[in-house]
């Protein structure tokens, strides 16, 4: 175990009665000081992965690894981990410093120290002058920077975050994240971060592990989780996206609706059915001459950055366009793309070759943005 | 494990609680049945529930109980429904349910003093022309009582389910042609059934086993399930016999819970 | 109803005079003060207990057995319980009044307890245990602070409970001891008296009171429930 881990998931299976496993043994490691995103659909398994860390539940199979130590059976109250719960969980019995003080006071720590420590946890989340206010007094934002507070203020060496953003508006979320990662940066302890919301994911983790059906899916930055999705369902979650079926004639050329297209992908066996995706916004409108690709504008929405249009092919297959220009509807247009657009996504392929697969071309050095860590 | 323990611990009162007096008085009840009055093992106790005697008893009891349940409804329901349309609604169902907090004997007593020969009711009865009349110790004057006492208990839960209905509902109604007595019949008091339910269920069982009002204001002339346990128990001292009345009571009470048994529907 | 010759102290005077009536009305208060404070210890922990059961069925089953009290005929409850304390040798009494009375009010407070447990967020607990909060913690800072409005109006309705109860006592009191409600029917069936109205005027001053002292405390309650955090 290297030093700069510090939880690290065997194999871990969890799961409740005779139903299917809510998490199928999963594994991962996860390092000291980073932001880390579990992202998923309800019910995917990712507050069960935080449960486990918290020490809520105890896993079925498999070991937990914390600091080189195993703590399967470890109780909540003896880890090293504190909690931001999505209702923040705030008692309502006792006020925002009290709130705070609440874990300093079950470790018995000295009065003046509690006092030095709680002011100083709430000028860290910006509510320096609170102490004594009421938590029904406090709005939802205040709330969310009070369970921050209540959670630094132990020092813990993790921090967990279920869905703590979910219950504000808009606008104060967006302001949240910014000052969230902001914290994460300034605490340097390891955040780990569970949302639904790709966007929220995408913009604030350093590692986002996507998680469906109790497995992960595909881990990776957020780059190149958006830019490489490694199946269907990461291409569909994250981000909008069209995908067809075709085949990989050879290295290089791909086929999909009824025509040769070059591209970056290779390692795959001759004609062997894949998926593509193009991202809606990667799609240029031009006219049906100069378009690699002839479809009919079926629908159009403003949405405020941009418009986004569906069109159709003559098979009938749906092509969602991102244009800052207006297309008329019913009209006969052309859809240009670049070949680095392509993405290619082998069917039913595990991460681990996933990433392979990806390594080789890293190795050739034939382009330059694929990254894998 | 410490909490584990603590936790069976704390659980532990609460069940010898259940086991000492929730189960095995009923067991008690029934084991005692089985016993005549010298004590001896047999079912006398029952054929004697059967006889004419105690089905008389037992069917005038019903009647009664019967009929201070639909007096009881008859006026609560249509109360609850103009309560629903007061403009201080709350404060209205307040005033009608503190009768319901002033204990039961203090009503009675009340009552007595009413209905007795130099009553108000009897002096009431003098200026109208009607002369002094035997009030007290009628069966009149207990099913009266009887009816004043029930009332706030039936008024609350038909309140209640009158209150939560949904008006747009109503509104619904009348808007796809329903009359104001059709709305009334086809949609507000089926919505409002399980409110009249739980209603029936407070007022029908305790008016079967009443027995301090019986004696007080009924004078002997009304004999419920209930007086007739309190005699058998404490007068006779004829416990077995007390106790096989007392098993039909909880048999048919739990026959009644189950036809007015209330299961909850969405709208 | 009576002649009214203005008011007077004097029924008061004779009842205050009367020891014998005195002992009775100590006699009630101490029962009903009892009885509320164990009820509400054992409710407390009843609810707990069904709070805590794993399975819906086991909850369900506790619910039931919790609530057979609360819809059994008073006749039945003093006839059991009169076999009951014949049977295990409890001398009819002070002591037979006050377990009655016990018995009964536990399922009240336990229904009146529950609810608040109910409202409680369950990431309550599992935020104080993430604290460091052992169990014994969790249910000294946490739950019973959280709960205890619910406690208060559970020992409040015990109390009225007690104060109201005639049927039950009446079956169990024995000779000897008497509650204010058990000497007032014995009165009455003797026929009217000034004396019992006296008495009916006092019990109805401390009933007034405690209903008004339980409706401040679910007007605090109500006022408290809108504190809870908020909700998606």
């Amino acid at each position: 175990m290297n030093v700069a881990s510090i939880i690290q998931f065997k194999n871990v299976t969890k799961r409740f009665g005779n139903n299917p496993p809510v998490l199928d043994n999963v594994s991962f490691t996860l390092e000291r000081g980073k932001f880390y995103t579990l992202l998923g659909p309800s019910g995917c398994g990712k507050t069960t992965i935080l449960r486990l860390i918290a020490g809520f539940t105890e896993p079925s199979e498999g070991e937990i690894w914390f600091n080189g130590q195993k703590i399967n059976h470890l109780p909540a109250n003896k880890r090293q981990v504190n909690t931001v719960f999505q209702d923040y969980a705030l008692f309502p019995h006792l006020n925002v410093f009290e709130n705070v003080a609440f874990g300093l006071r079950i470790k018995k720590v000295k009065k003046t120290e509690i006092e030095a420590k709680v002011k100083q946890a709430l000028s860290f989340v910006n509510l320096d002058g609170y102490e004594y206010r009421e938590i029904r007094e406090m709005s939802g934002g205040q709330r969310q920077r009070v369970a921050i507070a209540r959670a630094i203020v132990n020092k813990p060496e993790m921090i967990l975050l279920d869905e703590p953003l979910s219950a504000l508006d808009l606008k104060l979320r967006t302001e949240m994240q910014y000052e969230l990662r902001e914290l994460q940066r300034r605490l340097g302890i390891t955040f780990v971060f569970v949302t639904h919301d790709q966007e929220e994911a995408l913009a604030m983790s350093d590692e986002i592990f996507v998680i469906n059906n109790g497995k992960i899916q595909q881990s990776g930055t957020p780059t190149d989780i958006y830019d490489e999705p490694i199946n269907r369902f990461v291409a569909d979650f994250i981000g909008e996206s069209n995908i067809v079926e075709g085949k990989m004639v050879e290295d290089y050329l791909v086929e999909f609706v009824g025509k040769k297209f070059e591209c970056d992908d290779k390692g795959f066996n001759a004609n062997e059915p894949v998926e593509i995706v193009i991202r809606p916004e990667d799609l240029e409108i031009t006219t049906p001459e100069l378009g690699r690709l002839q479809v009919r504008v079926d629908s159009q929405l403003f949405r405020g950055v941009h418009y986004e249009i569906c069109c159709y092919d003559k098979d009938d297959n749906e092509w969602l366009v991102h244009s800052t220009k207006k297309a008329k509807v019913g009209k006969e247009i052309g859809l240009s793309f670049d070949r680095e657009a392509i993405h290619v996504m082998r069917l039913g392929e595990t991460e681990e070759e996933f990433d392979r697969r990806l390594e080789t071309y890293a190795d050739k050095g034939d382009s330059a943005q694929w990254k894998v860590n | 494990m410490e909490s584990k323990l603590s936790r069976n611990l704390y659980s532990f009162s609460y069940f010898l609680w259940i086991v000492i007096f929730v189960i095995l008085p009923i067991l008690l009840i029934v084991y005692y049945s089985l016993f005549d009055i010298e004590g001896n093992f047999s079912f006398v106790n029952y054929q004697k529930f059967f006889t004419a005697v105690y089905l008389k008893m037992t069917l005038s009891s019903f009647w009664y109980a019967f009929l201070i349940t639909v007096i009881t409804f008859l006026i609560a329901y249509p109360t609850a429904y103009l309560l629903t349309k007061t403009k201080h609604k709350q404060f209205w169902l307040l005033l009608i349910i503190v009768p319901s907090w002033i204990n039961l004997l203090l009503k009675a007593y009340a009552f007595l003093g009413i209905f007795g020969t130099y009553g108000v009711a009897n002096s009431f009865l003098k200026i109208i022309g009607m002369g002094e009349q035997q009030i007290l110790f009628t069966d009149f004057s207990f099913v009266f009582v009887s009816v004043y006492i029930f009332i706030p208990f039936m008024i609350l839960p038909i309140f209640n389910s009158l209150n939560e209905l949904n008006p747009t509902l109503l509104d619904a109604a009348r808007d796809l042609g329903a009359s104001a007595w059709t709305a009334f019949y086809r949609v507000i008091f089926p919505l409002t059934i399980d409110g009249v339910k739980s209603g029936w269920q407070v007022t029908f069982i305790p008016a079967l086993s009443l027995f301090m009002l019986t004696r007080l204001i009924a004078g002997n002339k009304v004999i419920t399930l209930g007086t007739a346990i309190e005699q058998q128990f404490l007068v006779t001292q004829d416990w077995g016999m007390g106790s096989t009345i007392a098993v039909f009571l909880i048999l048919i009470m739990i026959l009644f819970m189950f036809l007015t048994n209330t299961r909850k529907r969405g709208v | 109803m009576f002649d009214f010759k203005g008011f007077s102290m004097q029924w008061y005077r004779e009842l205050f005079h009367d020891t014998r009536m005195l002992i009775i009305v100590l006699n009630t208060i101490i029962v009903a003060l009892l009885s509320a404070l164990f009820s509400t210890i054992f409710g407390m922990l009843g609810a707990l207990a069904i709070y805590n059961a794993k399975k819906r069925q086991t909850k369900n089953m506790l619910l039931s057995l919790n609530n057979v009290l609360i819809v059994s005929p008073d006749v039945i409850i003093g006839a059991s319980f009169l076999i009951l304390f014949t049977i295990a040798g409890v001398k009819l009494g002070f002591y037979s009044v006050l377990l009655s009375h016990i018995a009964f009010s536990i399922p009240i407070v336990v229904l009146m307890v529950l609810p608040k447990l109910m409202e409680m967020s369950p990431s309550l607990i599992d935020a104080a245990r993430d604290l460091g909060a052992n169990s014994w913690d969790v249910l000294t800072k946490v739950i019973i602070p959280f709960i205890s409005p619910g406690i208060f109006a559970g020992f409040f309705m015990a109390l009225t409970y007690s104060l109201d109860d005639f049927s039950v006592t009446f079956f169990v009191t024995g000779n000897g001891f008497s509650t204010l409600s058990v000497e007032i029917y014995s009165l009455a069936r003797r026929g009217i008296s000034l004396n019992i109205n006296a008495l009916s005027a006092l019990l109805f001053l401390v009933t007034l009171l405690l209903v008004v002292i339980y409706h401040f405390i679910t007007l605090r309650n109500n006022k408290a429930s809108g504190l809870g955090v908020q909700k998606r």
